[in-house]
């Protein structure tokens, strides 16, 4: 009943193809800065690029390596990496019912989770749906893998080469976080409650900051933002 | 202690990152994991997590234009918030084409970076 391996194998194809059309190449260029930043610390190229392996999360690992240049406590550095990444949760939640199977052991499930990350879960929210549920994981597979493969690639890059670039670029490749995740997130909003969600994280963003402080405020903007763009959009369904 | 042992070794950067970086991140992953667990795909409690995982993005993005860090600093804050702007608007304008909205808002942000840098 397993299907057969050759149509897996085509569909991580059609996923590492998906990646390679382009999402694959922000996130690896949005990465570059990180093999600087591990440079700077005077961490190993292979440390830098485990980093990306392991880490998987831009800004978790700008945090982690800025804070080793500031001499932050490590205990510090922890909360705050742990912080940023909470996101992490709620994406791992939403994805993973998309991509269930037959026999699915709990190791491919952790997997699965471990490629979660903004480009990928966005991307993926958004294409899924139109992949057969029996090919969606090699998919997937597929898709996250080319991006980390090639963003580990560009860490290694980065690590010799960011200091040498003028400012302007260095600016216009820590921009691509941001804008990638802005388009990526947006792409994929479909209902009135989606977009709700989208302009209420923008508005509370330096409200929760304020309120919160750095590194809760980010969890306050998901919790308040998301529920109420819940109920709203909850509400204007039921009226329908 | 072992963790201060290690701190003095080849291995510290490893070790580091492990313990620092890598754990603290994952644990969500794993979190999410656990918490999906019998949750069916249309259930309403996955549309609430959606929304604050949605919310939460938006967040990350604002932060990051708003209290942007390293080179991106430099760069003034119209100049930021217009790329994202004039991305998203190239984005819709050609049928969510991705290139275009990273393109146009890369090529304002640079461009902007490089004049400030000039003047």
């Amino acid at each position: 009943m397993a299907g057969p391996s050759w149509q897996d194998r085509s569909w991580l194809w059609q996923g590492a193809r998906a990646a390679l059309s382009f999402p694959a190449w922000t996130v690896a260029l949005a990465l570059l800065g990180v093999g600087s930043l591990a440079r700077d610390v005077g961490h190993p190229i292979g440390a830098a690029m485990m980093s990306t392996v392991l880490i998987w999360a831009g800004p978790a690992q700008v945090i982690f390596y800025a804070g080793l240049a500031t001499g932050m406590a490590p205990a510090a550095i922890a909360v705050a990496v742990s912080l940023s990444s909470i996101r992490f949760l709620p994406m791992t939640m939403s994805l993973l019912p998309m991509l269930r199977r037959p026999g699915q052991g709990t190791g491919e499930q952790l997997l699965v989770a471990h490629f979660v990350a903004v480009t990928v879960w966005s991307e993926s929210m958004r294409r899924l749906p139109d992949v057969p549920q029996e090919h969606r994981v090699p998919f997937y597979f597929g898709f996250a893998g080319a991006c980390l493969l090639l963003s580990t690639v560009a860490t290694g890059i980065g690590y010799h080469l960011m200091a040498t670039l003028p400012v302007a670029l260095a600016a216009g490749l820590l921009f691509l976080t941001p804008l990638f995740f802005t388009l990526s997130v947006t792409g994929g909003a479909r209902r009135a409650a989606d977009w709700l969600a989208i302009g209420l994280g923008f508005a509370l963003q330096p409200i929760m900051l304020a309120g919160l402080g750095d590194g809760l405020d980010l969890l306050g903007v998901g919790l308040v933002g998301g529920t109420l763009a819940f109920l709203v959009g909850r509400l204007s369904e039921a009226r329908r | 202690m072992s963790l201060a042992d290690a701190a003095g070794s080849a291995l510290w950067p490893y070790v580091a990152l492990i313990v620092f970086g890598f754990l603290p991140s994952e644990i969500w992953r794993v979190l999410g994991v656990v918490l999906s667990r019998g949750l069916s795909d249309t259930s309403p409690i996955l549309v609430w997590v959606r929304a604050v995982a949605t919310a939460l993005l938006a967040a990350v993005v604002a932060k990051l234009v708003l209290n942007p860090s390293g080179a991106l600093a430099a760069v003034p804050l119209l100049a930021r918030a217009g790329g994202i702007i004039a991305g998203a608007a190239a984005f819709f304008a050609t049928g969510r084409n991705l290139v275009a909205g990273v393109l146009t808002g890369e090529a304002l942000l640079i461009g902007a970076a490089w004049w400030v840098g000039q003047g």
